[in-house]
């Protein structure tokens, strides 16, 4: 794995997160592998995303702060830290009647200026993506009239144009269905091998994060519980700790990754 | 798995080519740029037909313009400049602050019922207004003065207190929330019963001009009341040109908005402001005309095929439909109708029109 052989751009130090009062994690740290698929993984309301939108600058660090590039985070011009790191927040909505083309040309955003709205390399950049992505074909075509994989690929589009090497992305798969999860996340695959981009998501499919993430982290009420590669974090104890299941861990048999399979309460026979 | 040879590639994508207005740069798009080149042909065919009619005065095209390049005669001069073009001036000004004010508080707020009247901020602005008619008027100031510097000043003070208030309420469930609907209705309704129960207690002769004003009357136009509204509008729309480059990330929601490098409290506020002031010129220079700014940027939207209301496409739409409903309500009865009466008539089946409709889609 690549994860030790770069030290880590996006950084949190000591940060205390919450909504109002309510902290959701206290004095945590987190450093993101460079040039890594890292996954967060955890129960709901766990403080998955909430981490994620700290280190997106989507959400103030009550205590503590986030560091790009050694410099803290609220420090940087916004538009600079756009054209770093794009995030995609959860469930995000667009206009009805947004096209494909349009919702990845406001991906061009942190490269434009009020007077200068629109240029020649914004357009290489929306085909380049469009292309990536696959969606050449959809590019004019509403985004409510998309399957979902397509939807959401369309805004991953949209976060590529932002032509970052961070990206950060709030559970991609979710609402999805198996096949365009697998679509979701072999396009984050190619982005991070071919594009060297160093990709951040909260899951909530350990075997998919197992298989697709170079790194998972393990979080359980706002702190990290392990992290590490996934045969290092998916073993039956660790998953008692943060999710409370008896799971048995056998090896994937298509990747060799682990492959997580609960036992509830039913399947327990009298003998173990 | 084979690959079928014979499989057609997709077709290169068109590129998206700029279209250049001196320093600024925008993105090319084909239908709306006839849209709002064909909506501008209309505006120009309304005022046009405003300078020629109005008043039962007898003036050909021809003496119009003999008129224009200063060859009339007294009367033609006094009905042209006096009347006919203040009035014409007016309408259409009023219309494209109307149009981009809801444009501007649609795309804020995502949502086509969003505009100045219902959120409130025409009524407050009318509060602010008639609060210095009728007091200007029993306390016995100058009269020129009190309308020509009083009446905006009064109308900007109600408008983005009101503003202010319906925004802050709201501001905490979010712009999107059925919540700021209700909240403008209710700011509405209340500052329309002030504004009735103000006039109940004043005396016949201020309620009677403060009237006219209300229903929204191009009668009393003047070139008093032209040209701060077209120094407003000369500062404003260049403003909201500016500001839209935020507002396009801004419909995304905050926190794409946010990841795209917007700071979004800013352009926010920046946004509502621009929008409140123009809503607010609209208001001190013809009274609350309705209508004007809920269905302009949603008839311009869907003539454009866009996900958004256009800014300039939605101020041009706003100043040809206020030309020519103050034409039709000027003409179309045996008494001159005041132009707010009769945008309001159009106005209310089309918002039920629109409340249904976004009811259905939510439900169904």
């Amino acid at each position: 794995m690549t994860e030790t052989d770069h030290p880590a751009r996006l950084l949190a130090e000591s940060v205390t997160l919450g909504y109002g009062d309510v902290p959701v994690s206290q004095d945590l740290d987190f450093a993101v592998a460079d040039r890594a698929v890292t996954a967060i993984i955890g129960p709901n309301g766990c403080g998955k995303s909430t981490l994620l939108r700290a280190l997106g600058r989507l959400l103030r660090p009550n205590a503590g702060q986030v560091t790009l590039d050694g410099r803290r985070i609220t420090a940087i011009p916004p538009r600079q830290v756009a054209r770093t790191m794009a995030v995609l927040p959860q469930s995000p909505q667009a206009p009805p009647g947004l096209t494909v083309a349009d919702l990845v040309a406001r991906g061009r955003h942190p490269y434009q200026s009020w007077y200068r709205q629109w240029s020649s390399t914004d357009a290489e950049h929306v085909d380049g993506v469009l292309e990536l992505t696959g969606l050449l074909e959809q590019a004019e075509r509403p985004l409510e009239r998309l399957s979902g994989g397509q939807r959401q690929r369309a805004w991953i589009a949209m976060a590529l144009a932002q032509q970052t090497d961070l990206l950060l992305l709030d559970e991609p798969t979710t609402f999805l269905d198996l096949t365009h999860q697998i679509e979701v996340l072999d396009l984050v695959r190619a982005l991070n091998r071919d594009h060297e981009r160093t990709v951040v998501m909260v899951l909530h499919d350990l075997n998919l994060a197992a298989r697709y993430a170079h790194r998972l982290v393990a979080m359980r009420d706002g702190a990290v519980v392990s992290s590490g590669a996934p045969d290092e974090v998916l073993t039956p104890d660790s998953l008692a700790r943060v999710f409370g299941l008896e799971c048995t861990v056998i090896p994937d048999p298509v990747s060799g990754t682990p492959l997580v399979v609960p036992i509830g309460v039913a399947d327990r026979s009298p003998s173990r | 798995m084979t690959d079928s040879p014979a499989r057609p590639r997709p077709a290169a994508p068109k590129r998206r080519r700029s279209l250049r207005l001196g320093p600024l740069t925008l993105l090319w798009r084909t239908r709306p740029l006839l849209v709002a080149l064909c909506v501008f042909a209309v505006l120009v065919v309304a005022f046009v037909r405003a300078l020629l009619s109005f008043d039962d005065y007898p003036m050909g095209s021809a003496d119009v313009v003999r008129t224009l390049v200063g060859g009339g005669d007294s009367g033609e001069t006094f009905v042209l400049f006096t009347l006919r073009m203040p009035r014409a001036l007016t309408a259409a000004l009023v219309g494209a602050a109307l149009g981009l004010a809801g444009a501007i508080m649609q795309s804020l707020t995502r949502n086509p019922l969003a505009s100045p009247d219902t959120l409130g901020v025409t009524w407050g602005a009318s509060v602010g207004a008639i609060a210095v008619i009728i007091l200007g008027g029993s306390t016995g100031q100058v009269s020129g003065l009190v309308s020509r510097l009083g009446v905006p000043v009064g109308a900007l003070v109600g408008g983005v207190l009101v503003s202010m208030v319906v925004f802050g309420l709201a501001w905490s469930s979010g712009l999107e929330s059925t919540r700021l609907l209700l909240v403008g209705v209710a700011a509405s309704l209340f500052c329309s019963n002030l504004v009735y129960w103000a006039m109940s207690w004043t005396q016949v002769q201020e309620a009677s001009r403060a009237q006219t004003w209300l229903t929204g009357s191009m009668h009393a136009a003047d070139w008093d009341r032209v040209g701060p509204a077209a120094l407003a509008l000369a500062v404003l729309l260049p403003l909201s040109l500016a500001a839209a480059h935020a507002l396009r990330a801004l419909t995304l929601g905050d926190d794409s908005a946010r990841g795209l490098g917007v700071r979004v409290e800013r352009a926010r506020l920046l946004l509502l402001l621009i929008a409140t002031l123009l809503a607010c010129v609209a208001v001190s220079a013809a009274g609350p005309i309705t209508f004007v700014a809920l269905a302009a940027p949603q008839i311009a939207l869907r003539l454009c095929k866009l996900a958004q209301p256009p800014l300039v496409t939605s101020a041009l739409l706003g100043s040809a439909l206020t030309l020519a409903a103050d034409q039709i309500a000027a003409g179309l009865f045996t008494v001159s109708l005041p132009v707010g009466v009769f945008t309001a008539v159009l106005g209310a089946p089309y918002l039920m029109y629109l409340i249904v409709r976004r009811h259905r889609e939510h439900h169904l």
